[in-house]
């Protein structure tokens, strides 16, 4: 799967997650912590995401993105290594 | 097989507390999603109160309901903690001196952040079921405390504390362990346990904490399903949904153990979000209602949510199987089980907890950050010390019964005084 669909993935379940974001327009430099998501958010929707795409990855694994686009590329890297 | 389980059961969090969400304002944090966090108030240790004034405040009803036969009996104090003032001498040593108990008994103090009250538990009920010591009891007291201190010019205070500070509290689990549970039988041998090494958050400093919150919250939901998961692979016929009637999480906040849920919920029973709300609310709100009111006790917050499942359930339809899971960073988790009935809650009720929870004072904001900058006299490595009554008179004078508080430091000695 190309990054772009982690993205958008990641992207549509920042916005389940907080609803007050829809109309926001993402770039890969978006922190989700600057968009006011606390940890237990962030870590809702990278669990989300990982559902989405079916696939498991340890979440510990997955902790230090410092914005969408860095989170987006570390799951792609993990799910198909 | 033996039953071995939780005989007798108490908890004491402190003279005095602060509304967190005034915190919160008071600290200008993000209060936007702060709701989402669930947290409600906290305990804050005074400079007279210590890890074992805690301890023995919530142990002293439990001896004195014993028999001097049945004391006796108690052969065994384990204190669970990551609060410890001296790197050598058991806090175990203090409370069998204070509480009284008799010399044949092993005294000693054990470590591994959040989960060594559940680590203490096992230890104990395994002593129980070993049968080394016939009809032997064994105290196990979870005691644990969050000073933040303020150095005079420093600027600490305008730091990003985040939700440390308002989730961090303070106070204590004792549980006295046999084989007569009256308050919570353990299913034997019914343990998923789960760890590994990770640095997420920890204590390498004396009276501060460090490490990753982030990290620290993304290992404990991966430990609780791989616990659980564990869990189920040993006992066999396992529902995440219809085998527990309850659940105790530790809950370093609410909001944590409510995304754990929400996690095993979809994953496990793949449940909507109206569905995974009224569990929630179900199965694990009796055993939030204490611990919003108290904040983290680290190694003794699973044994407060459990506290407070047993006080707050519904148990009118009898017995009820409660699912408990325990984390501590570094880090180690344990998913288990046990049995609660009607007469556990009764037996439970007679501590008082949620009255001692109500007769805290309430500290204001200018309170409060006076007590972090006195907070330094006690600091680890305090030689001398005299504290006799220095401290928030209006915390002692809310008290409705005796209490011990922490008199002077002698020497590294602690001394204790009882205050009604």
């Amino acid at each position: 799967m190309p990054i772009q669909e982690v993205f958008d993935l990641v992207v549509k379940h920042t916005c389940e997650v907080m609803p007050e974001l829809d109309g926001h327009t993402f770039v890969a430099t978006d922190s989700l912590r600057d968009l006011g998501a606390n940890s237990m958010d962030r870590a809702e929707i990278i669990m989300m995401t990982l559902e989405s795409l079916s696939v498991t990855i340890p979440l510990v694994e997955l902790a230090g993105a410092n914005n969408i686009g860095e989170l987006a590329k570390l799951i792609h890297d993990k799910s198909t290594s | 097989m033996m039953p071995v389980g939780i005989e007798a059961m108490n908890v004491f969090a402190g003279t005095s507390y602060v509304d967190v969400s005034k915190l919160a304002v008071h600290r200008g944090l993000e209060t936007a999603r702060f709701e989402n966090l669930l947290m409600k108030e906290k305990t804050v240790a005074l400079p007279d109160e210590d890890p074992v004034t805690f301890g023995v405040n919530a142990a002293k009803p439990i001896i004195d309901a014993l028999s001097e036969e049945e004391r006796d009996r108690i052969e065994m104090v384990i204190t669970a903690t990551e609060s410890a003032f001296d790197f050598g001498k058991s806090m175990s040593t203090y409370f069998h001196s204070l509480l009284g108990l008799g010399r044949n008994c092993r005294l000693f103090e054990i470590k591994v952040a959040c989960y060594s009250g559940v680590a203490a538990l096992q230890t104990a009920a395994n002593f129980v079921l070993s049968q080394t010591s016939p009809g032997a009891k064994a105290l196990v007291i979870a005691t644990d405390l969050t000073r933040f201190m303020v150095a005079e010019g420093g600027d600490a205070l305008s730091e990003d504390w985040s939700f440390a500070e308002p989730s961090g509290g303070a106070g204590a689990v004792a549980m006295l362990v046999s084989d007569n549970p009256k308050v919570f039988q353990i299913d034997v041998g019914a343990s998923g346990y789960y760890g590994h090494e990770v640095m997420d958050t920890c204590r390498p400093l004396p009276d501060s904490e460090a490490g990753n919150a982030e990290l620290s919250l993304l290992s404990y939901l991966d430990c609780c399903e791989n616990a659980f998961l564990e869990y189920q692979r040993r006992v066999g016929d396992v529902d995440f949904v219809d085998t527990f009637g309850y659940l105790a999480f530790h809950t370093p906040f609410g909001g944590m153990v409510k995304g754990a849920h929400r996690n095993l919920m979809r994953k496990m029973a793949k449940a909507r979000p109206a569905a995974i709300e009224e569990d929630f609310q179900r199965r694990m709100g009796p055993g939030l209602t204490y611990c919003r009111r108290v904040g983290n006790v680290m190694g003794a917050t699973t044994m407060l949510s459990l506290a407070s499942t047993i006080d707050n359930a519904d148990l009118s339809g009898g017995a009820q199987r409660v699912g408990c899971f325990s984390y501590g960073s570094g880090c180690c988790s344990e998913f288990f089980s046990g049995v609660v009935q009607p007469e556990s809650q009764t037996h439970l009720r007679r501590m008082g907890i949620a009255a001692s929870l109500d007769d805290r004072y309430e500290l204001d904001m200018a309170q409060y950050d006076l007590l972090l900058k006195s907070n330094d006299a006690v600091r680890f490595g305090t030689r001398n010390l005299e504290l006799a009554g220095t401290t928030v008179p209006e915390a002692r004078a809310s008290l409705g019964r005796e209490r011990l508080f922490l008199k002077r430091i002698d020497e590294f000695h602690r001394e204790y005084e009882w205050i009604s």
